[in-house]
């Protein structure tokens, strides 16, 4: 332990996603170095970084799916980890969209979306699956609503998987390289989607190589390597002017094509 | 040859086979019933974190596994007697298979729970799933769609098995092809008789096999 105390004004200074030198370690390997990250509410954070930096981990904390040595991470004014935190109230407020979609494939599109808020958040199924059509039209899917996801590309169930998290309203959502497994062509259509929930206000922390939506709409891109953050700015100065050179040898991977 | 094997007799003793197929019927369908619920229970108990529940349905499940059932149906049905337990032999046969099959069921439905994405159990652990939410909704409902076509194989495996109450005098299909074999000396057309009605039990099952994983492949889809 690094910190010297605890605040006791905690949740009061906090962000809606508040890191305080946290770490973690898989074995031997502190896959999280003493990491410090505030992020406010309504904010876009894009989180970047070569393969097996940690950035997967660091959003995986957030909602407990991944548990945390020491530090404090506090979520919407929550301690996670600490006993006295329903964790299982707390993923309520926080969507998560994985890679690999994972959707529920005995489950129709519909279902996958109200399956949570009616068991769940308790809501009426027929008040759910008003709205349930109403975000799958939203995510440009209102003529699939009763198909299931071995019936739907990967752009499209990835959108559905996003509508599935929304169905919550959540106050976060994360986002673990949501267009990493998809084909080219369907790329823009998840992205098309994650930019106007991020225009609606929400908090977002969104794992991506995706330099366009973060020069979009991103407020801070976030660049981590070897489980440490090591650059943190705009998207302009980031993308413009990288300070480090690790940041810039990785842009200039990433950014050759 | 065949002049002399008697379809007479065979005829004959058509209503006592009729009561056997009957009696092997409902008490392979009673002990599959009991052999999901041993199975579900230990299964149960062998996917808790607790080493304390874990271990007793391991020994189980290995103890049943590594010995024969006539020795277990043989240790119920002459042992547990002189435990004080007197019960009719038709129970004892229920109950022989049952533990012994509930074993297996243990082990196929644990597969198939294993067989389930772990990102299934992360999607629904995200959502604010409690465990015997996400159990319910998620993983069970598709570990069943894996399990049924291995269960319907165990349920054959559990009628053979039934064959060896005719041991302890149970009055099954078996025990009908013995009593022709022993009261006319026929033991050809007894035993024929037999197989052929276990035969016929075997095409029913496997037939709802069939029009299982047909039902199944159509409601919904693979992973």
């Amino acid at each position: 332990m690094t910190k010297p105390t605890q605040t006791k004004t905690g949740p009061a200074k906090t962000g809606m996603i508040d890191f305080r030198g946290v770490n973690k370690w898989f074995g031997a390997l502190n896959v999280l170095k003493d990491i410090t990250l505030s992020v406010e509410p309504r904010e876009v954070v894009v989180v970047c970084g070569p393969s097996g930096s940690g950035k997967s981990t660091l959003i995986r904390c957030i909602n407990g799916l991944e548990t945390i040595k020491d530090g404090d991470l506090v979520v919407d004014g929550q301690r996670v980890g600490d006993p006295a935190t329903n964790m299982t109230q707390l993923r309520t407020e926080i969507g998560f969209v994985f890679q690999s979609f994972n959707l529920y494939p005995h489950k129709t599109a519909l279902e996958n979306v109200t399956l949570a808020p009616v068991h769940v958040r308790k809501i009426p199924r027929a008040e759910a699956e008003k709205a349930g059509r109403e975000l799958l039209a939203k995510v440009g899917l209102a003529d699939k609503v009763n198909a299931y996801p071995a019936q739907l590309s990967g752009g499209q169930q990835q959108r559905v998987a996003i509508a599935r998290c929304l169905g919550m309203r959540p106050k976060i959502m994360l986002f673990d390289e949501p267009t990493s497994a998809l084909d080219p062509e369907m790329i823009s259509e998840v992205l098309d989607v994650m930019v106007a929930v991020a225009e609606e206000g929400m908090t977002m922390m969104v794992v991506t190589h995706e330099m366009g939506f973060a020069r979009k709409v991103a407020q801070r891109v976030v660049f981590m390597d070897a489980g440490a953050i090591v650059e943190s700015g705009t998207p302009d100065e980031f993308f413009s002017h990288p300070k480090t050179d690790r940041s810039r040898a990785f842009l200039s991977k990433i950014l050759r094509h | 040859m065949l002049e002399n094997f008697s379809f007479r007799t065979i005829v004959e003793y058509l209503p006592l086979f009729g009561q056997g197929l009957v009696t092997t019927v409902w008490l392979s369908a009673l002990s599959f019933v009991g052999a999901l619920v041993v199975g579900i229970v230990l299964c149960a108990m062998n996917l808790q974190r607790g080493w304390l529940f874990r271990a007793p349905a391991k020994a189980y499940i290995d103890a049943v596994r590594a010995t024969p059932l006539l020795a277990q149906l043989y240790f119920l049905y002459f042992g547990l007697p002189r435990l004080g337990f007197v019960l009719p032999e038709l129970v004892v046969g229920i109950l022989a298979l049952s533990l012994n099959s509930g074993a297996y069921i243990a082990e196929i439905i644990r597969a198939g729970i294993l067989s389930i994405p772990r990102g299934q159990v992360e999607a629904s652990v995200a959502s604010g799933m409690t465990y015997v939410q996400r159990m319910r909704l998620v993983v069970l409902p598709q570990a069943f769609k894996v399990t049924i076509p291995p269960l319907l194989g165990q349920a054959i495996v559990l009628v053979k098995d039934s064959a060896l109450l005719s041991l302890i005098s149970v009055a099954e299909l078996t025990r009908a092809g013995q009593l022709l074999a022993s009261d006319r000396f026929m033991p050809a057309e007894g035993f024929v008789t037999i197989a052929a009605f276990y035969l016929l039990l075997y095409y029913c099952l496997k037939g709802l096999a069939v029009v299982s994983s047909r039902w199944l492949g159509s409601a919904g889809a693979r992973a």
